[in-house]
């Protein structure tokens, strides 16, 4: 028995846990960004899922990981862009826009993948250079070490960074105060001189850059392939964890780990002879727990900040 | 002058139809439709269903039609389209569309089914099951007989295999329950880790449930997953760590991280189905049993292995898999069966 429990739980956890949040993370960050500016970005699956196809075609063809993430970024940028415009211009609901974008990447995805690259369901090739890795050959030596450390994928780490920066940049600088200010009351900011309109589109931009890295992240750094909707709802599981975090990017953060642990654990859980439609099912009661548990602090909050007033 | 020649092309064109009308009709090709529960591109099942329809289009005068979808909604909606359309073959390649095809066969007499790894009795259904089994018991065998190996690089001396599978499909239980047979038949202490990533087209959890294994001491997994397989593959390659392959020959999509691949001849089974159809010694009611004795299921001769690791190669894991295989086909050895897996 203890030894099944040392097959579960051990320190290779900790590296599984990290991989398998990484691509939530880089979800959440993307809807962090708008959200703090009161727009719920619902179209970062879409916006991923077109990323990953582009990084995937770009690499194979140019053969350069630089080109494909650039790539990728453009197109995240374009699609958040158009977006922005239908929901800040012309004051389409955003949750719809979100979800026409979605849809239309899980058809126009495929599609491409027959067209451009002649196949379907999946594409894999030896010429897709996927990103980079941090490999430290003075780890090399100790198996432990390794598993901890070394053969990062370049996005890990810095996806790491990206939390802390994004932390710095909303709650230590100006333009943070400014965007959090657009966001919490857009009447109030604008009396005070905000430009409200050029604040929200600006920072929908920034989240379709956020959105391709993503993308590129999955296809060229979970993995160095592409199939047909390979995000399958890790963009959802990062609007999750932002709600979570209730869009403070450290606490987000928190939630994409627990739902990273949750995945590794279910998959050790699984190889032990566990019943596969239970363990299958605990990213998706992850998802519920962590929503309810939000939600829960979020009414004692609300809860205080009333009897505070009386 | 103009005038003329103008009604006689036109006389000589419909002339020319008259010709041309019976001979089109003696050589109408048949035209056949495979619908498939996932989608090309998969290097497995799906695709060696197609190359037996490719082989089968270069010999006989045969059109083809293929419907890919992932959405088990589509499949019947796919199933029934083609039946009505007219095709003289309809082949249901998958377990799960093999049930389809019991329930719509009655509807439409005029039209043979051929069904690929299910079951189906009626007058104009033909199907065609493989032994997996059997060729998973080899898989197994040669995973446990490889995985003490530690003298290769990225083998650990532990007694543990692993297994990843697409959807929690009867069929795939009877590869399993083989692949289970033979390892510890090699070693009753080996242990087998054993994971369904509960569909056959997200490589990311094949990859995800391939590193877990790998992580809990496994150092070969075997793949019967389709296009979630990708990614049970890709795993191996960037972990140097070792995965079997499953249907098609897929040895050199890594070369020196696919030990063998445990071949599904299910371009076999589809190329002789349109023969029957073609030749009309189609016979309705019947089921094929295609095993280690007819060729239908086999292990790789590893040779891509062979060549990568050079003489670090156990040849006498060759030697001991050639020697299983004539104790499984003389029925020295029998292979448990899935009993949910329906055979006749």
């Amino acid at each position: 028995m203890f030894d099944d429990l040392s097959l579960v739980f051990n320190y290779t956890l900790f590296r599984a846990t990290l991989r398998a949040s990484t691509p939530i993370l880089y979800a959440t960050l993307t809807c962090i960004l708008t959200q703090q500016a009161d727009i719920l970005n619902v179209g970062v699956e879409g916006i991923m899922l077109c990323g990953a196809f582009t990084a995937v075609a770009v690499s194979y063809f140019s053969g350069s990981w630089l080109l494909a993430l650039l790539a990728a970024v453009a197109v995240g940028t374009v699609i958040a862009a158009v977006m922005a415009l239908a929901h800040l211009r012309y004051k389409a609901d955003i949750f719809v826009v979100g979800m026409a974008v979605n849809m239309l990447a899980l058809a126009l995805t495929r599609f491409l993948l027959q067209k451009v690259l002649g196949t379907s369901g999946s594409f894999y090739d030896r010429a897709i250079v996927p990103l980079p890795r941090i490999h430290l050959a003075l780890l090399d030596g100790n198996e432990v070490l390794r598993s901890l450390f070394n053969d990062y994928s370049l996005f890990e780490p810095l996806g790491i960074l990206l939390v802390f920066f994004l932390s710095w940049l909303l709650y230590r600088t100006v333009w943070g105060l400014r965007l959090r200010s657009v966001g919490l009351n857009p009447l109030a900011a604008e009396t005070a001189g905000i430009p409200v309109f050029r604040r929200k589109f600006e920072v929908m931009l920034y989240s379709g850059v956020v959105g391709g890295m993503a993308g590129a992240y999955l296809s060229l750094g979970y993995s160095r392939l592409f199939a047909e909707n390979m995000t399958n709802g890790r963009g959802f599981m990062g609007v999750a964890a932002m709600f979570f975090g209730g869009g403070d990017p450290i606490r987000s953060w928190i939630g994409c780990l627990i739902f990273g642990f949750t995945d590794s654990i279910g998959s050790r859980l699984q190889s032990l002879g566990l019943p596969p439609q239970f363990i299958l099912m605990i990213p998706y009661v992850a998802t519920i727990s962590i929503l309810a548990l939000a939600m829960g602090r979020k009414m004692a909050a609300q809860r205080r900040a009333r009897s505070a007033l009386k | 002058m103009k005038g003329t020649s103008r009604v006689l092309i036109a006389l000589c064109l419909i002339a020319s139809c008259f010709f041309a009308l019976p001979v089109m009709a003696a050589d109408k090709p048949v035209k056949v439709a495979l619908v498939l529960a996932g989608f090309l591109g998969d290097k497995s099942f799906n695709d060696s269903a197609y190359q037996g329809l490719e082989r089968a289009m270069t010999d006989f005068d045969v059109e083809l039609k293929v419907m890919e979808s992932k959405n088990p909604a589509d499949w019947e909606s796919n199933l029934v389209a083609m039946a009505a359309a007219g095709y003289d073959l309809v082949l249901a390649c998958s377990t799960q569309i093999a049930e389809i095809v019991g329930s719509h066969a009655a509807d439409f007499p005029d039209v043979k089914f051929g069904v690929i790894d299910g079951a189906i009795k009626a007058p104009n259904v033909k199907s065609i099951v493989f032994a997996q089994n059997e060729g998973s018991f080899l898989a197994g065998a040669a995973a446990a007989l490889f995985t003490t190996r530690s003298e290769i690089e990225g083998v650990n001396d532990k007694k543990i295999i692993g297994w990843v599978g697409g959807m929690d499909i009867p069929v795939l239980h009877d590869f399993l329950v083989g692949y289970e047979q033979g390892a510890k038949f090699i070693d009753p202490e080996m242990r087998v880790l054993v994971s369904f990533a509960g569909t056959f087209n997200d490589p990311l959890k094949g990859k995800e449930l391939t590193l877990a294994q790998y992580d809990q001491g496994a150092d070969i997994v075997m793949n019967v997953a389709s296009n979630t397989g990708n990614g049970i593959l890709e795993a191996a390659h960037e972990a140097g760590k070792f995965a079997i392959g499953v249907d098609l020959d897929q040895d050199g999509i890594y070369p020196g991280h696919i030990l063998t691949s445990m071949l599904k001849r299910v371009d076999v089974a589809s190329y002789e189905l349109v023969k029957d159809v073609v030749d009309g010694t189609f016979k309705g009611d019947t089921v094929v049993e295609m095993g280690i004795a007819s060729g239908g299921v086999s292990l790789t001769d590893m040779s891509v292995m062979k060549e990568a690791l050079g003489d670090r190669f156990p040849q006498e894991l060759l030697d001991k898999i050639g020697e299983l295989t004539e104790q499984v086909r003389s029925g020295a050895i029998k292979v448990d069966a899935y009993e949910g897996f329906r055979r006749n």
